[in-house]
């Protein structure tokens, strides 16, 4: 046990305590420290004292200690193990476990004294139950507050004694203690698990929150949507408290990767930065309290308790407070460390990248950019540079000696080992620079010895001039200097692997980017693919020389907000050789860079420039200005072969109604032709199950249709269930546009079908939005959707379907309609005779749309019409100007070519005299027209309408 | 055989965040960290920068190509909160509409299908979804979703047009009743489903499985079967299959397709609905597919075997 004293702080070790838990009583007398095995209770008026102990027997840790707020009460403390609380006194240098409070049935995972009632205690635990327990009655608890969720923190309210907060995972409870049913307030306050939970010491409605998900966050329960304040910081928070003294805040981080053990104190006006690092300890904080203050001591104490062992006592003097205290912070920053210096000095210190930028230029940038300028006349003492440098540097030890003002450097490179003794001069550093002086067993040559001096010189007198620190920068120049040398001098600027690299206090991001650390927003993607057109994947990865700055077992990063981390330097790449270009600008904010936003995802990786491999071969070569590319390229890969679409299938499948026989035939060859041989044969089943002698009979009496055999609709819909469950769509589409046409009567193709699968029947009801091929004067109503422009393809060629098919519902709810039985049997028997069942119409129809949509993607669009044909749904209605049309012989007013009451062609072509059912123009003025083609052709020639009417149609209906 | 068609250099100077090509396949767009978005022509594997186009002020998250019956269209989302709408006129590029109502970043796009116009769906850090719906002559209506999801939404993806319970008929000369529909994943680690109905927008589902925030959803197009299907991956690794067989589409069975080791950043579907391609942080593209069982293989490292083209894993350093 040693206690060493200095004027920071005080520590004390206990080697033996194993202590996991910490409380300093309100009087500020002592401190408990809770082991294992003992008690420990500190006399902190003389901390290196042999602690009393109080001997406990139990094989579970002490969760949490505490000792009662309350003057009266202040020999009392309490402590959890496991499922029990036990409640100590203190008295006369001794102390006694005198009762237990049983009542958990899991581990206890907090407690808290109430601030208003002395008796009152609460506790939470992973059972679900928060207990609050009356000292005076200690059987069992006196009230229960039933959470469901476990609790891993419990805090009563400084101000309102009813009140208290529970943690939940990552939500917040606000509990009113006389409702102990549920919660006031909710508070969805993190992402992840929450650590700490902390009253405001003076607002009733304000707590801070600290949790794993790498965040501080400030709340006000009365508006739990949205927190009042975040403090993001690159690491999970243990701890974050706030002070005694106004508007303070103390943070503890989970340490990751490194050490870290940063006790950080922030003004919670002002969360850029904190205000003070408490540095000193080796390891994990456990616990730290602020120790009452004294009567008549402006100063306040931070006592701390961390794995290493270690009690520290940390000084707060006035100014420190002042500076949680103002929201001028610049204002008082006179005399005060600042912890960004350390890696500011530490930046500017960076070899030259290039030969125009030396490292003055470097500096200069730094200094414009930190934004933070020091004031004139900033002072700092030895003590607070000693305690804030990092030196975490292979190979070089420095034992610093505040008390006479000097520094020994050691440092060892290859054979070559130096030991420097630095001297600062009291008014050091304002504008006073250190000595250096070699020392044995220093054994470089005189030469390099010369080299180092001037080197060092150099960086402490641009250091000193601004009156800023350069120990630090002083001791990097003097590694880089030995393993440049040590490297044969070839390549001075190599920044040899073993700096480690900077390890700020904390993350810093300048106000440029400072919303990069919202959390909210997801860590960007440097790769992906996608399925683009119809058989191609685009994709794209990180470049092969982009490489992630932390090792690639750690997952990585969810929000944005960790790109601060990795730009601050905070988790720098424990390989990284050199500083690449772009790293080095989210830096500085260089003034020759145009670009207001410095950093980038590419931060997160860094750049191998594969220096090692081309030092060999290109000597002399300034590899440092090749650019390295951030954007890899972009692969388009044909993964057609992985579907089950086939695009030389889509052209080459035919739709020929009139040849049922003759449309499988060539549709299995062409199946063959592909490696399809599978299609091959269900073509051939196709092609025998639309064989002509197997057509059924249109009277249900004769015999059963072939659809309702075996190898009619059941083969045809396994076959359907099988290409489905392949996502095979080509082939359902197809299947079911054959099946279709076969179920159709067949005089309906050659009266009104196609003559050729070239020619495709159409008939639209409407006018063209894009009348191209129509001669000016007339209103055109073609709907040729083969050659009309297919800017409104999807459209047009749903209007282009078969008509005089019955729709689905017809036939279904037709059966309704009928009174005679026979009606009925017949329209039974028409059902029966389709291969393809009329129930599932709508979805055949789907199965041809896609397949339509698809073959519109491979700019096959008569293909894609001639399967549309086939859909047996209805079209859009259209939404357009349409012309009515008053039937020829019914004289009934009718849309499109049919009329629905007579079902007669409602208007023959003026011309020919032959019904008209294609596309056909009229003329506005007289009404006469007829077959488009008809027209085209008359109006060539002639003015007049062709009925003899006297109409000027051409005149009359330009508009 | 899988084969390379295209290997596009962008030229982009800082780190690509999407790549997609458009209806046909033969233009390609590319958004980067260097805030711009281009246009590639690569028709016969060729590479042509058709445009560049700047606007946004600050990362460009990602593209979508809107269906080419509305023209030439791309909408880019960007860090910088904005959302912007451009359109190809007599060759060139110009901003068609530019969408300012997020208050965060807009991490996803998703244009619907055309057969309910021009449409497009926003997702955004602040927690809301927009839908942007083309009401003709420049004129755009907004519907907006306000906390959609929980701390911030990650992706959105449109429904296909099918009718629900497409083999229920549809009454005769109506417009068939299509429902709008869109899946978006976000922060709250959860998939929601979103309806409209009546003009107005409201949750249909929620869907639970992942265990950290949700970083992309695709809703599987329709080759015309009933059922749906829809993808999504996370931060936690997993990307689950979602299907609905129900008609109502009420009922949503998960399956774990697999478990990465890093984030999944990405979910794709091939045309046909039955392959998935997923990209994530360890910097691999595999494809998965159905087989008739039912049950989800991979069928390919894309990455496999392509030395030059394509990027390697961490740790393991290429010596080409």
């Amino acid at each position: 046990m040693a206690a060493r004293w200095s004027s920071e702080n005080v520590v004390v070790e206990f080697r033996d305590a194993q202590a996991t838990a910490m409380s300093v009583d309100c009087l500020g007398h002592y401190a408990v420290l809770s082991g294992r095995r003992f008690l420990y209770v500190v006399n902190l008026e003389a901390p290196s004292e042999a602690p009393r102990k109080i001997s406990r027997q139990s094989k579970w840790d002490v969760g949490t200690v505490q000792w009662n707020p309350h003057k009266s009460e202040a020999h009392i403390f309490a402590a959890s193990s496991n499922q029990r609380v036990d409640l100590y006194v203190w008295r006369d240098g001794c102390g006694e476990s005198h009762t237990s409070l049983q009542g958990h049935t899991r581990v206890i995972s907090d407690l808290d004294w109430s601030w208003f009632e002395p008796e009152l205690l609460v506790t939470s635990s992973v059972d679900t139950y928060i207990y609050i327990w009356d000292t005076r009655d200690t059987r069992k608890p006196t009230g229960a507050l039933s959470a469901v969720a476990g609790a891993s923190q419990v805090k009563w309210n400084k101000k309102n004694q009813h009140c208290l907060a529970s943690s939940h995972d990552g939500d917040v409870r606000i509990w009113d203690r006389r409702k102990p049913n549920t919660a006031v307030e909710y508070v969805a306050a993190h992402l992840s698990k929450i650590h700490g939970l902390d009253w405001h010491p003076d607002n009733e409605y304000i707590l801070a929150t600290s949790s794993q998900d790498n965040s501080v966050r400030f709340w006000d329960y009365r508006q739990p949507r949205k927190y009042l304040n975040i403090l993001s910081c690159q690491v999970p928070v243990w701890k974050a408290r706030y002070t005694p003294f106004s508007n303070g805040l103390v943070t503890v981080m989970v340490p990751q990767l490194r050490r870290e053990n940063s006790l950080l104190l922030w003004s919670t006006l002002d969360l850029n930065s904190p205000v003070h690092a408490f540095v000193g300890h080796d390891d994990v904080v456990l616990e730290f309290q602020w120790r009452p203050q004294k009567e008549g001591s402006k100063d306040c104490q931070l006592v701390t308790w961390s794995r290493d062992q270690t009690l520290r006592i940390w000084r707060v003097d006035p100014q420190l407070q002042k500076l949680c205290a103002s929201d001028i912070v610049e204002e008082l920053m006179e005399g005060m460390t600042l912890t960004t210096e350390s890696e500011k000095t530490l930046r500017s210190q960076e070899p030259p990248l290039s030969p125009s930028l030396t490292s003055d230029d470097l500096q200069g940038q730094f200094e414009a950019s930190s934004g933070r300028q020091d004031p004139a006349g900033l002072v700092q003492t030895l003590q607070q540079e000693f305690s804030l440098v990092n030196l975490q540097i292979r190979n070089v030890n420095v034992e610093m000696d505040a008390v006479n003002r000097t520094c020994f450097v050691s440092a060892h490179c290859g054979a070559n080992q130096v030991r420097l003794v630095v001297k600062f001069p009291a008014q050091y550093p304002n504008n006073a620079a250190p000595s250096f002086q070699f020392v044995p067993p220093t054994t470089i040559s005189s030469s390099m010895k010369t080299k180092i001096q001037k080197i060092l010189t150099d960086t402490s007198l641009q250091k000193v001039k601004r009156n800023q620190n350069c120990l630090e920068p002083c001791v990097r120049q003097l590694v880089s200097c030995l393993e440049s040398d040590a490297e044969d001098g070839t390549n001075p600027h190599v920044f040899s692997n073993s700096v480690s690299p900077a390890l700020p206090a904390f993350p810093r991001v300048t106000n440029t980017y400072g919303s990069y650390q919202d959390a909210n927003i997801p860590f960007p993607r440097t790769s992906g693919a996608r399925f683009c057109g119809t058989g191609s994947l685009v994709y794209f990865t990180r470049p092969m020389s982009m490489h992630r700055t932390v090792p690639p077992t750690e997952p990585t990063p969810r929000s944005l907000s960790a790109l601060s981390a990795y730009h601050s330097g905070l988790m720098t790449p424990m390989k990284m050789r050199s500083e690449s270009q772009s790293t080095l600008r989210l830096y500085s904010g260089s003034p020759t860079r145009t670009d207001k936003e410095q950093v980038s995802i590419s931060s997160f990786y860094y750049k191998e420039r594969k220096s090692r491999r081309w030092k060999g071969k290109r000597e002399g070569t300034d590899y440092s200005n090749k650019t390295l590319k951030l954007a890899g390229k972009v692969i388009i890969q044909d993964i057609s072969c992985l579907l089950p679409i086939h695009k030389a299938l889509g052209e080459a499948y035919i739709l020929n109604m009139n040849d049922i026989r003759d449309t499988c035939q060539k549709n299995a060859a062409a199946a063959l032709t592909v490696g399809r041989r599978d299609l091959a044969k269900v073509w051939a089943l196709a092609s025998a199950a639309t064989s002509l002698d197997l057509y059924p009979d249109s009277d249900p009496d004769t015999d059963t249709p072939w659809a309702r055999h075996p190898f009619g609709r059941q083969l045809l819909e396994t076959l359907l269930e099988h290409y489905s469950q392949m996502s095979d769509v080509q082939t359902l589409a197809m299947l079911c546009s054959v099946f279709r046409g076969q179920g159709i009567p067949q005089d309906y193709f050659t009266l009104y079908g196609p003559r050729s699968s070239g020619f495709t029947l159409h008939h639209s009801r409407y006018p063209s939005f894009t009348s191209s091929s129509v001669t000016s004067g007339s209103c055109s109503s073609t709907s040729d959707s083969i050659s009309a422009p297919w800017n409104m393809a999807g459209r047009d060629a749903e209007q282009a379907l078969p008509w005089g098919e019955s729709s689905p519902d017809e036939v279904r709810y037709a059966n309704q309609a009928y009174t005679d039985p026979r009606e009925r049997e017949k329209e039974q028997h028409d059902m029966n005779k389709r291969l393809l069942d009329p129930a599932n119409t709508l979805q055949y129809d789907d199965f041809k749309k896609c397949y339509g949509e698809i073959l519109h993607r491979w700019g096959l669009k008569e293909k894609r019409a001639e399967v549309l044909k086939f859909v047996s749904c209805p079209p859009e209605p259209h939404k357009g100007i349409e012309f009515g049309v008053y039937c020829c012989h019914c004289r009934s007013q009718a849309r499109g070519t049919q009329c629905a009451v007579c079902k007669r062609f409602t208007f023959q072509c003026a011309i020919c005299h032959v019904a008209v059912r294609g596309s056909s123009n009229f003329c506005l003025s007289c009404g006469h027209g007829g077959h488009t083609s008809h027209m085209m052709e008359w109006f060539r020639s002639q003015e007049v309408c062709p009925t003899g009417c006297g109409c000027h149609c051409l005149l009359q209906s330009t508009f | 055989m899988v084969s390379v068609i295209n290997t596009v250099d962008t030229s982009h100077e800082d780190m690509i965040h999407d790549a997609q090509m458009d209806y046909y396949g033969t233009r390609l767009a590319t958004c980067s960290s260097d805030r711009s978005v281009k246009i590639f022509d690569v028709k016969n594997g060729g590479q042509i920068l058709v445009a560049d186009l700047r606007g946004h002020e600050g990362p460009v998250w990602q593209v979508a190509w809107a269906h080419p019956t509305y023209g030439n269209i791309l909408a880019s989302c960007s860090y910088d909160r904005k959302v912007i709408i451009w359109k190809e006129e007599n060759g060139t590029w110009d901003k068609m509409y530019k969408y300012t109502g997020h208050n965060s970043s807009v991490n996803s796009i998703c244009w619907g299908p055309y057969d309910f116009g021009l449409i497009l769906a926003c997702g955004s850090s602040d927690g809301a979804i927009s839908i942007l719906t083309y009401t003709g002559d420049g004129q755009w209506d907004i519907k907006k979703i306000n906390n959609a999801h929980t701390i911030g939404c990650n992706a959105v993806s449109w429904a296909p047009a099918v009718v629900p319970g497409s083999l229920i008929d549809q009454p005769t000369g109506q417009k068939p009743n299509y429902v709008k529909r869109f899946v978006s994943g976000g922060c709250d680690n959860l998939v929601k489903l979103w309806k409209e109905e009546d003009g107005q927008w409201k949750e249909d589902q929620k869907l639970e499985a992942h265990s950290d925030w949700v970083r992309d959803v695709g809703w599987a197009p329709s080759i015309g079967l009933p059922t749906s299907t829809i993808a999504s991956c996370s931060q936690d690794g997993r990307v689950f299959i979602w299907t609905c067989d129900d008609p109502s589409g009420n009922t949503w069975t998960a399956k774990l397709l697999h478990k990465f080791n890093d984030v999944v950043w990405h979910v794709s579907w091939s045309i046909t609905g039955n392959i998935l391609a997923v990209s994530g942080g360890d910097n691999k593209v595999t494809l998965w597919k159905e087989s008739v069982g039912g049950q989800w293989a991979c069928i390919s490292d894309v990455n496999k075997g392509q030395g030059a083209v394509s990027s390697i894993t961490d740790g393991q350093q290429n010596e080409q």
